[in-house]
């Protein structure tokens, strides 16, 4: 059955981890600046 | 003239792996030559300013040839089938652009020498992200993983050498070596992470140039956020980019190489997976090396220490690249494959045959034929135009180029091109 889009996309756990990858990056870069 | 082309030319048998391996070392090509136009620029500029140039003209030149390998009609119907990887393919962009600024810091507080080795990880990254979220290797035994590990390593490890044995620069700031240093591995962490999105838009089916083009959105749109923010502001940058007209050339021309390079690991990551396309890839260092030794001569004051450490680290990283390019994956393994492609077929609603004929190198879409627009056309002009108008304005640098060894390299850069672009078609039709 098909999920609703959004749903499907926040849902999924491997998102994540690019995501927090993402905000830990920036944080490291907006810190050394 | 495609519709006649692929009646014409038979599908050829080529197996996806050697496909793959092609893409990845023809990616290497690509990416390491996209250092060279930038060595042509004198010092003076902002590395900021330089990296976005060159994000500028990856942007651009996404509008010019690989639009002419596929119309934004075949785009738009990529895109709409798997909606949700245009959230993935931004975020990879994004990544990207942090990582990138990453390096600056790094390569500014401790060196090309330290900082290089240590983001080089990313393919190891890569691998790891690989096998826990995609299955990759699993089941590929211990021959295969010995091959794949140990070529991955041994492509940090001549990485390393080579930094080592030919980086000039040394920190000259002793007491922020800990922040570089954090910054080097800041980014090795973010480009390794940045192959998930790689490997899930391809397990869904994505297009290389579908992802590429939504990718270079993310980049810029990142790029030019932090450059303003280092900067101290958007006037500041604009000033900047308008001082740094005259060279402007040069780093958009790189970007270009990138965007063929680019495109090149998208369809290695595609066809081989990130755990042997990425490091593969990565051996772009060797061709950065051939640039700068060969054309610019960079080496010439090299002790016999240095030059030594050249020849043991380039042969360690083509003895790596040999190894993974002998690690066909096994039929366990693309087993396992297949569940990592039936889990986003089944979370996203994919039709599972369809994803499937993708991955194995046979897109539906890509034998449809496709109308061209006439704002294709404009597009492409338009972004053909913009490079016309840069060169064109461009001011002589004064720097040593060894004209025939710029010619040979040249022709090495356009050759795997040629060769490969020829073997995509044939087996995929570029899909």
């Amino acid at each position: 059955m098909k999920r609703p889009a959004l749903i499907a996309i926040l849902t999924d756990p491997q998102l994540w981890v690019p995501v927090v990858v993402l905000i830990l990056g920036t944080t490291l870069l907006m810190t050394l600046r | 003239m495609n519709e006649k082309l692929s009646v014409t030319i038979e599908r050829s048998t080529l197996s996806l792996h050697k496909l793959g391996v092609f893409c990845g070392l023809a990616a290497a090509v690509w990416l390491g030559s996209a250092e060279a136009p930038t060595k042509l620029v004198n010092s003076g500029y902002s590395p900021f300013i330089l990296s976005m140039g060159m994000v500028m003209g990856a942007f651009v030149a996404r509008w010019t040839v690989p639009t002419l390998l596929k119309g934004t009609g075949f785009l738009f119907d990529d895109l709409l089938d798997k909606p949700h990887l245009i959230v993935w393919a931004l975020l990879a962009g994004m990544l990207w652009a942090v990582a990138n600024t990453l390096t600056i810091f790094a390569v500014r507080n401790v060196g090309l020498a330290i900082a290089f080795p240590l983001w080089n990880t990313n393919s190891l990254v890569g691998l790891f992200w690989g096998w826990l979220l995609f299955k990759e290797l699993r089941g590929s035994g211990i021959k295969g993983w010995a091959k794949v590990l140990g070529g991955a390593f041994a492509i940090v490890g001549g990485a390393g050498i080579l930094a080592l044995a030919t980086a000039q620069q040394s920190s000259n700031a002793p007491g922020r070596a800990a922040v570089g240093i954090m910054a080097a591995l800041g980014a090795g962490v973010l480009l390794g992470t940045m192959y998930i999105p790689y490997r899930k838009a391809y397990i869904s089916g994505m297009n290389p140039l579908s992802f590429v083009t939504i990718f270079t959105f993310g980049e810029l749109g990142t790029v030019t956020l932090l450059t303003a923010i280092n900067l101290g502001g958007a006037g500041n940058m604009v000033a900047e980019l308008h001082r740094a007209r005259p060279m402007l050339f040069w780093p958009f021309l790189g970007g270009f190489c990138w965007v063929i390079g680019d495109l090149f690991q998208n369809f290695a990551a595609k066809y081989i997976g990130i755990g042997r396309g990425i490091p593969l890839s990565n051996t772009n260092q060797l061709w950065g090396l051939a640039w700068g030794a060969l054309v610019f001569a960079e080496l010439s004051g090299l002790s016999s220490t240095g030059k030594l450490l050249v020849f043991t680290g380039s042969g360690i990283m083509i003895a790596g690249a040999v190894a993974i390019s002998m690690a066909a994956p096994l039929d366990r393994e693309l087993t396992n494959w297949k569940l990592a492609m039936d889990r986003e077929c089944e979370r996203y609603g994919l039709n599972t045959e369809q994803v499937a004929a993708v991955v194995a190198g046979d897109d539906p879409h890509a034998g449809k034929p496709y109308r061209r627009r006439w704002w294709e056309w404009l597009v492409m002009c338009t972004a053909v135009g913009i490079f016309v108008w840069l060169a064109l304005g461009t001011r002589a640098q004064q720097i040593y180029v060894n004209m025939p060894w710029m010619i040979v390299l040249m022709v090495a850069t356009l050759v795997p091109l040629g060769v490969c672009g020829t073997l995509l078609y044939r087996r995929t039709r570029f899909s």
